[in-house]
């Protein structure tokens, strides 16, 4: 069947070296150690998190423990959570640079199941209902860190929510 | 042997129209040709729209109803339910609908929507497949699900968006997944009880393959293990050949012939080998499941030239006589003509551009490779591959054949590629691809068209230019007008002799599906088909969707206007005079 990754313009190859190969082995089933050491209460918590878009019944939100991804504004890690992004197939789903496919697109700053960086750990960790495979087994908790930083450094287009089309640019297609 | 002059016996369909559609290509034979003819080229310009009906479902409206016993019956995108609507009431009221229990997890494993290729009537039950994975026999007067049969794993990516088809006792399904790594099948279900009562696999060891060295003879191929030996490193175990297109039976020959789709992943360097029988048609016995023969139309697929479009049962009239044919319009841009006994190449012939080959062996079945256009992560960004991986033709949008004009009428696209190939990781339950490919418009800008394609001859008869990528099955019928649908919405009617748009109109939705047509209960000629685009997310349907407000895509580059014209949504609706 016909799947092609991002058909327009500013393919993003995949960088399926040795590097990430040492990183997928660094990172799958295990923390590593050498690189990219997270806190340890923030790797081994468990994302037993809130919701902020969720409406509170009485405005009283349940208590519910919270994360805060450790790499957050470290380029090596955006690095890092980009090759993941490749190497553990999301474009295959997401399209390459998160630009959406079968699943939704992760780069215009709206989410299915919110935003924050907790949520987004919380989506990738234990998947969601549509389809989305629960990661947090195959990857465990930094390197799902890695792919949040990733996905929340992507740039955001400058006007999401108007498409306009201009007849003077153009016939049809 | 050469197919030679234009004369065309009658194909094998029964002579009788009972004025029904029973199947989802109307015949065994898959032509998709109504002998009704109360709709001709004299007065098609009136047609109107009679009734519509909306599913309700926005996911993209591939299939065709069914018209049996003056009852209609639609099965939707994923939730998949089965509407039976009265014919014989006024506005069509509902008989009944069945609502199964369908897992959301299969919206994001089918790799390219939520869609459904349809059911089939036989003996008073309705046979279709739910996106999950199962397979149902449901009793077409009181809706009562009468058996539903696991028959797919979604954990391996396995999702069923094909049509099944029955003959005699066996309920005959197979299973999507080419982006997944699956290990792709056919199985064969007992039509009672839904027992799965065998399963051939589409590549792999002969043993897997139901190969038996005394009945399996492809013609251009000797030797036992051809569906392990031809992939290097036992590539086959993650080598996908899914079954999502639709089935053909010849009743004489007493086979049933089918198409494979791509190998996985889409990285050719992976798996070094032909990769039999990946890209293929295979012929089976349906008691059995034993496998006959097979022929590869792209070995080593190196362009995501999935053969699942339907092959089309019709006798040919060669310089040697006779001959039992199928004809078969490929994703990779050619025009087959095989021995359908034999499985024997007699012609292929390119009907649209073509550059990843020259032109096929009629003496060995293989295709004459242009060797600039092979990719693999050591080739780079490949570039004018002609056609696309959207295809020649979408395997999902079926042509028909009319055989008292020995015409074949198919929806085509026209798209070059560049292909640039990356290493691709298989870990279970995730796409395992590895290709970038960006298309452009081939030659002449517009982006697809409906042809009328003489095949003896081996030549257009017509063609219909369309801005947008073509993307609807077609009806042929008595009358000699054609009926197809475009992504922008249009529901055209055409002469078939000329190519002449005799009636259009503009429906709700971009139409993927394709049109069926039938007598009513008042003697009347019907046409049927679903509007509601979708079946290919980048392509059809990226900026066209409305109904998520945390996904917004901006629009593709080929297509920027696209969403100008369309926006996602199902309904059916029934044309008539």
């Amino acid at each position: 069947m016909t799947l092609a990754i991002n058909t327009g313009v500013g393919t993003t190859a995949k960088l399926f070296s040795a590097a990430v190969i040492s990183l997928l082995s660094c990172m799958l089933l295990v923390s590593c150690s050498r690189h990219n050491a997270a806190p340890a209460a923030a790797a081994s918590q468990p994302p037993g998190i809130q919701y902020e878009a969720h409406i509170a019944a009485g405005d009283r939100p349940p208590t519910g423990s919270h994360l805060t991804n450790p790499f957050r504004n470290d380029p090596a890690t955006v690095k890092n959570g980009a090759a993941l992004f490749s190497a553990m197939n999301c474009d295959g789903c997401h399209g390459a640079d998160g630009s959406g496919w079968v699943g939704p697109s992760l780069a215009d700053g709206r989410w299915r199941y919110g935003g924050a960086d907790e949520e987004i750990f919380s989506s990738i960790y234990f998947g969601r209902p549509k389809g989305m495979p629960a990661f947090g087994g195959a990857l465990g908790s930094t390197a799902i860190w890695n792919i949040v930083a990733y996905l929340k450094s992507l740039p955001l287009p400058t006007n999401v929510p108007t498409e306009s089309w201009d007849d003077a640019n153009g016939a049809a297609p | 042997m050469q197919v030679s002059g234009p004369v065309w016996a009658a194909s094998s369909k029964a002579d009788v129209e009972d004025g029904q559609w029973s199947m989802p290509s109307k015949d065994y034979a898959a032509t998709r040709y109504s002998a009704l003819s109360q709709i001709t080229r004299s007065n098609a310009h009136g047609l109107h729209p009679v009734w519509t009906f909306s599913t309700g479902v926005l996911g993209g409206h591939e299939g065709q109803p069914l018209v049996v016993n003056d009852t209609l019956y639609v099965v939707t995108p994923w939730p998949n339910v089965l509407y039976a609507f009265d014919l014989a009431k006024d506005g069509y009221p509902l008989r009944w609908k069945y609502r199964p229990a369908v897992s959301p997890n299969a919206i994001g494993i089918a790799c390219c929507d939520s869609i459904n290729r349809g059911a089939f009537y036989s003996q008073g039950r309705i046979y279709y497949n739910l996106l999950d994975g199962h397979t149902v026999a449901v009793d077409a007067k009181t809706g009562r699900e009468l058996w539903n049969t696991q028959i797919a794993d979604m954990a391996a990516g396995e999702t069923t968006t094909m049509a099944p088809l029955v003959v005699k006792d066996r309920v005959i399904v197979g299973a999507a997944g080419g982006e997944f790594g699956i290990y792709g099948w056919v199985k064969g279900l007992d039509a009672s009880t839904g027992k799965i009562l065998w399963t051939g696999r589409n590549i792999g060891p002969d043993a897997d393959m139901l190969v038996h060295a005394d009945t399996f003879k492809p013609p251009y191929v000797e030797g036992p293990e051809q569906g392990a030996r031809s992939w290097e490193n036992a590539s086959w175990k993650t080598g996908g050949a899914p079954v999502w297109g639709w089935l053909s039976y010849d009743p004489e020959l007493d086979l049933v012939y089918y198409g494979t789709g791509n190998p996985s992943p889409y990285n050719a360097e992976q798996r070094i080998g032909d990769n039999k029988w990946t890209n293929s048609v295979l012929a089976r016995r349906p008691s059995d499941g034993a496998l006959i023969w097979a022929y590869q139309f792209t070995p080593h697929d190196n362009w995501d030239y999935d053969s699942t479009g339907p092959m089309i049962l019709a006798d040919v009239k060669t310089n040697g006589g006779a001959v039992k044919a199928l004809v078969h319009f490929d994703k990779n841009g050619f025009a087959y003509v095989l021995n359908r006994a034999t499985g024997k190449l007699l012609s292929a012939t390119p009907f649209v551009p073509v550059t990843w080959a020259k032109s096929v062996d009629l003496q060995t079945g293989k295709p004459v490779l242009d060797l600039s256009k092979q990719t693999g992560v050591s080739k780079g960004n490949v570039r004018g591959i002609c056609p696309s991986l959207e295809g020649g033709v979408s395997p999902a949008s079926p042509p028909a054949y009319s055989p008292h004009l020995g015409l074949f009428f198919t929806s085509t696209n026209n798209f070059c590629m560049d292909y640039e190939a990356t290493r691709s990781a298989y870990l279970k339950g995730t796409p395992y691809i590895g290709a970038n490919s960006p298309y452009s418009a081939g030659p002449g800008g517009h982006l697809g068209a409906l042809a009328a394609w003489d095949v003896a001859a081996a030549r257009k008869a017509w063609e219909i230019e369309e801005p947008y990528p073509s993307w609807s099955g077609v009806l042929a019928t008595a009358g000699d007008v054609v009926f197809y649908g475009t992504l922008d919405g249009w529901f055209k009617s055409v002469d078939a002799t000329s190519g002449k748009v005799l009636a259009k109109f503009k429906v709700g939705s971009g139409i993927v599906g394709n049109p069926i047509t039938f007598r009513g209960p008042d003697g009347k000629q019907y046409v049927a088909v679903f509007a509601g685009i979708g079946g290919d997310w980048a392509l059809l349907a990226g900026d066209a969707r409305s109904d998520d407000p945390a996904d917004v895509r901006a629009p593709m580059d080929m297509m920027k206007q696209i969403a100008r014209h369309t926006s996602q949504g199902g309904m059916v609706w029934i044309f008539g005079l």
